[in-house]
């Protein structure tokens, strides 16, 4: 009797662990922002028929990566308010009209001591954006950003799936997910190919 | 039913065991050691728009072209530019990460006086009152810099002497400046049309010179071949690595160059294998051959070698005279594939002033070796970006670091061409820290302003309307506009490069053949001390790195 009363006790410390683990420990471990405007891909490849990402995110002739447009891109449609929305008049009043560069919070941002050649992925590997970025050039509204309260680094980085198991390809932008990919693809890279 | 001590106890073992079954050990241990390589203590880079720009490496006197990876105004990468005439896109490992070298922890950020805490102030009236009580003396690392000129220009007027460290090519060079009486600075190696190079000793697979232009030239025309048309050989006790690379390693003992250079001599002209006649060696062959460790034959053999291939050029380590005689012997002095002068007006390296026998104090500049140790009774005002250890000065002054002041970048010491470039102030000056130019503009205003030579000197190569311009597209000189085009050109990291040079311009003669293993005795306690090759800085990321090799070799 006693023996199957401390087996029922420590399946229920276990029980509660593993629900805990699994569920409360991913929402406790990742703090949400918003980004500082609403920002909608689609309605600007509708609209504006920049249907192609490097339209705006423009990877130069030299190779170099120009990332999130600047300030100067936003201007060149929105020097004035287009429509009445909030995110409009924030864009406008709050960034654009005093110069202040829009702080987005990116979330395929890698850390410092990497860097990352956006030219050499999609021009000679021929990677497509989506490859890594999965459907963000198609949302229609921004998704919340989840920075991990320890390594401070957003959750797109480690991917969505806690566990990693069964993710799509491009959920995840480990160091392990750079070498599984190149492993896939048979190409070697050293450790000062990515590490600065 | 009653809850235990016993009770809670099995129920979090429960709970451990099951915790084992979740993520969370897992995903923590990962996130800790992420969390563990960002430290709030380290610096990071500020996060903002990348743009890249174009300057001239400052690090040494060889001012390689750099493409600068900017974040936020901030340098977070460096690498070389293919369309640079003389580097060709190559660099030192050093280099490579120099932008990392303004956050070392042996950065300079405050002024020092016998270890103590002081300030500009302090320092600036110490110097005036020195400047006043007698003598001073500036020591320039790079000479011929629009701020030697402030040197020059401040020690004349306060009865100083403007004394330079050469660097160990351009001491190499020495001998024939003595001989012919062209300056160090208008002399140079013509590699590019040499087929033998005969190294004594100097590293020239490996820092030597400018980086790249060796490596490239000796990629494309020996790498790998058994008779390549380009003959390396390397006189050397150990197996450097440019004697493991070369096509044929002549292995002597330490410190016998002369002899070996004697021994040579000798079989070039008792064999009539030279032309040029010249003064024999004192030393016969087999007291060479005994001397160096060598067999008789086999420096008659490395004598027929060298002149198997030519044009042949003799290289020595530093300045020691009796290799240079043998490139006079050889022919090899104002020849193609020699030792030649470039052309045009070239700033002298060596200065005449004389030292003056007791010095009240003195300034030494940020380019000049930390190693250097001048021997003078007099009070130091070292300038350095880094604190090299120990105690070398009764004023240690902060310097600006890498990218963070306006220099122009002379001639390289090696090269056979001029060149002229301009390495912008990239980087904002940090609090604290300011150049020695900067410095005696404090103390005399009177003193012309780095920017206005700079300008002079961009002035000067536009109304000389040689050579070209090399920048996102290289230009004749002819085709600029205006020295203020040319100068904003060279702002923007392009470099401007003389016409080549034109054979039989000077003369050597030797009287007598020298014996001596180092330049005859230094007429100035700064000219008599050796600088090593590579900076003591980098040799942990020197050792560590394969960013050296050749591009032909990465290729492959």
């Amino acid at each position: 009797m006693t023996g199957r009363r401390n087996l029922l006790i420590f399946g229920i410390g276990m029980g509660l662990a593993i629900v805990t683990g699994w569920t409360a420990f991913p929402r406790a471990l990742y703090v949400r922002r918003e980004q500082p405007l609403e920002f909608h891909h689609k309605t600007h490849s509708e609209k504006s028929g920049l249907t192609q990402c490097d339209s705006c995110h423009v990877l130069g002739s030299d190779g170099e990566f120009g990332g999130i447009p600047g300030l100067v891109t936003c201007a060149g449609c929105h020097a004035e308010k287009v429509g009445t929305s909030k995110s409009e008049a924030t864009l406008v009043d709050g960034y654009i009209k005093p110069s202040r560069e829009t702080p987005w919070l990116v979330y395929s941002r890698q850390p410092a001591n990497v860097w990352f050649s956006h030219a050499i992925h999609t021009r000679r590997a021929g990677l497509a954006c989506k490859d890594c970025h999965g459907t963000m050039g198609e949302s229609d509204q921004p998704r919340i950003y989840e920075q991990n309260r320890i390594s401070g680094y957003s959750r797109d980085i480690w991917g969505h799936s806690i566990s990693r198991l069964g993710r799509a390809p491009h959920d995840g932008m480990t160091m392990s997910d750079c070498e599984d990919c190149h492993r896939r693809r048979n190409v070697e890279v050293g450790c000062l190919g990515c590490h600065k | 039913m009653k809850v235990t001590r016993r009770d809670l106890l099995i129920g979090s073992a429960g709970a451990v065991a099951g915790l084992a079954l979740t993520p969370v050990p897992w995903k923590l241990l990962n996130d800790v050691s992420i969390w563990t390589q960002n430290f709030p203590w380290i610096p990071q880079p500020a996060y903002g728009p990348v743009e890249t720009k174009y300057s001239a490496c400052t690090l040494c006197e060889s001012g390689c072209g750099i493409r600068v990876r900017m974040a936020e105004k901030f340098p977070v990468g460096v690498a070389g530019v293919r369309s640079h005439p003389l580097t060709k896109g190559a660099l030192c490992p050093l280099a490579f990460a120099a932008h990392q070298l303004n956050w070392h922890p042996r950065r300079l950020r405050e002024v020092r006086h016998a270890g103590r805490a002081a300030s500009w102030a302090e320092a600036q009236a110490a110097f005036q009152k020195a400047c006043g009580e007698g003598p001073i003396a500036i020591v320039d690392g790079r000479p011929g810099r629009a701020v030697s000129s402030v040197f020059e220009a401040f020690t004349r007027k306060h009865n100083g002497s403007y004394q330079a460290v050469l660097s160990a090519e351009s001491q190499a060079l020495a001998p024939y400046a003595d001989w012919s009486g062209v300056p160090v600075a208008s002399l140079g190696y013509d590699l590019e049309n040499a087929r033998t190079i005969v190294s004594f000793g100097a590293p020239v697979l490996d820092g030597w010179g400018t980086p790249g232009r060796f490596t490239q030239l000796w990629s494309e025309r020996a790498a790998g071949a058994a008779d390549p048309q380009l003959r390396l050989i390397q006189i050397e006790p150990s197996l450097s690595r440019s004697a493991a690379r070369a096509w044929r390693w002549v292995r002597v003992r330490e410190g016998i160059e002369a002899q070996l250079a004697a021994g040579l001599a000798r079989v070039l002209l008792e064999e009539r294998l030279v032309t040029q006649p010249g003064p024999m060696p004192r030393l016969s062959l087999a007291e060479a051959a005994a001397q160096t460790g060598l067999a008789p034959e086999a420096i008659r053999d490395l004598s027929h070698t060298m002149m198997e291939n030519r044009p042949v050029v003799v290289i020595a380590a530093d300045g020691n005279p009796a290799i240079a005689a043998l490139n006079v012997l050889l022919g090899a002095v104002a020849t193609p594939g020699g030792i030649v002068r470039k052309r045009g007006e070239v700033q002298p390296h060596v200065p005449d002033d004389p030292v003056p026998e007791s010095i009240r104090a003195m300034l030494v500049d940020s380019t000049v070796p930390w190693e250097f140790a001048a021997q003078a009774n007099a009070e130091v005002f070292r300038f350095a970006a880094w604190d090299g250890g120990g105690d070398r000065a009764g004023w240690l002054l902060p310097a600006p670091g890498f990218l963070e002041e306006l220099t122009d970048v002379p001639t390289s010491p090696t090269s056979a061409l001029p060149t002229y470039a301009v390495a912008q102030n990239l980087v904002a000056l940090p609090i604290g820290v300011q150049s020695a130019a900067q410095f005696l503009v404090k103390i005399d205003p009177t003193m012309p302003a780095v920017e206005k030579v700079i300008h002079a000197r961009c002035g000067e190569i536009f109304r000389s309307r040689q050579g070209s311009v090399y920048g996102e597209h290289p230009i004749a000189a002819t085709k600029v506009d205006s020295a203020q085009h040319l100068e904003e050109q060279l702002r923007k990291g392009a470099v401007w490069m003389g016409e080549p040079p034109s054979p039989g311009k000077f003369r050597c003669e030797l009287k007598e053949w020298p014996m001596e293993n180092r330049v005859a005795p230094a007429t100035s306690w700064a000219t008599a001390w050796v600088p090593p090759v590579f900076p003591a800085l980098a040799t942990k990321l020197y050792q560590e790195s394969n960013l050296r090799e050749p591009p032909a070799e990465r290729r492959g």
